[in-house]
């Protein structure tokens, strides 16, 4: 679906700001110039074109008292398939990807305890004989700023 | 610390980490569903989001779908006693999501100041790692640029 000027204005209020309150797309609307209807249906539609891949809340994982991590290994491509099915049926894994680089698979775990997460990249590197870097942040100095749509 | 949660929230914060119910009275349908008031509901997203416990209240989007086609995460060697600056200077562009600095001790992989670089076209993010390399201490990097997504889901924090 080509997106209109609507949908970008639409996106650039509700990829950090879906109101909070009985009436949300009356009040999407009412900043928009549009009825009730309309910002709901264009929401809608959306979300079934899956531009929208979801609509609800995102946590930030610390202050919910979890902890993350960024970890990557070097996997050679007889052992690729068996890794990425080891890694991927971990609950807290929740990003992996395939990059273009010597440490060639790249994934996110978080998870309720440091140490459940380090016995987590423990058993995978049992399983899979494939070690692990774990790289934790020590710092963050930027997290997820949405880009503008409109133009 | 907001880490315990009565059973009713509990229930309401299930049902916003999947998706809202497509409808013109999402907090109302929750409220409903879990047998509380549309109020409590409110308050609560309220709350969590005023804590910072929720980070974004809203739209996920696929940016492939969108014109924010390009992006790569690029690495970088940076000295440690000036992350910092490193780090609030790779922040302040507007090119870039997120900007983490992890230490490693492998031999094999120096980078520590992790930006996430985004594009309109396969030049723009391009250009971005020249600028910053024109106009910053960062010089020296790796680009990890997707080739598959192997996993992507959203973390399940209440089950």
């Amino acid at each position: 679906m080509e997106l209109t000027a609507l949908h970008k204005q639409l996106l650039d209020i509700i990829q950090t700001d879906f109101p909070l309150c009985p009436r949300p797309y009356a009040e999407l609307g009412t900043r928009l110039g549009i009825s009730e209807q309309a910002a709901l249906d264009a929401v809608n539609d959306m979300r079934h074109a899956k531009i929208i891949r979801r609509m609800g809340a995102n946590f930030q994982s610390a202050k919910l008292g979890f902890r993350s991590t960024l970890c990557a290994a070097k996997v050679p491509e007889d052992k690729m398939e068996l890794f990425v099915a080891t890694v991927n049926a971990c609950p807290g894994v929740t990003h992996n990807y395939l990059r273009n680089h010597a440490y060639n698979v790249w994934f996110t775990l978080i998870g309720a305890s440091w140490e459940g997460m380090c016995e987590t990249l423990a058993s995978i590197t049992q399983q899979t004989g494939i070690e692990i870097l774990n790289l934790p942040a020590t710092k963050l100095y930027k997290i997820r700023v949405d880009f503008a749509m409109g133009e | 610390m907001s880490t315990h949660f009565t059973p009713t929230e509990e229930a309401i914060l299930r049902i916003v980490q999947a998706d809202l119910p497509e409808s013109t009275t999402p907090y109302a349908d929750i409220a409903q569903r879990v047998g509380c008031s549309e109020t409590e509901v409110l308050e609560l997203l309220h709350r969590l989001k005023d804590n910072g416990a929720i980070r974004r209240f809203g739209a996920s989007i696929k940016h492939q779908k969108t014109a924010w086609k390009y992006n790569a995460m690029v690495a970088w060697i940076i000295d440690p006693a000036i992350a910092d600056t490193c780090g609030e200077l790779a922040a302040k562009h507007g090119n870039i999501s997120h900007v983490y600095y992890r230490p490693s001790s492998a031999p094999d992989w120096p980078y520590t100041l992790y930006t996430m670089i985004h594009g309109r076209s396969e030049q723009e993010y391009h250009d971005v790692i020249e600028e910053l390399q024109r106009t910053t201490p960062l010089q020296t990097y790796a680009v990890l640029s997707s080739l598959k997504e192997l996993k992507k889901i959203s973390m399940t924090y209440f089950a």
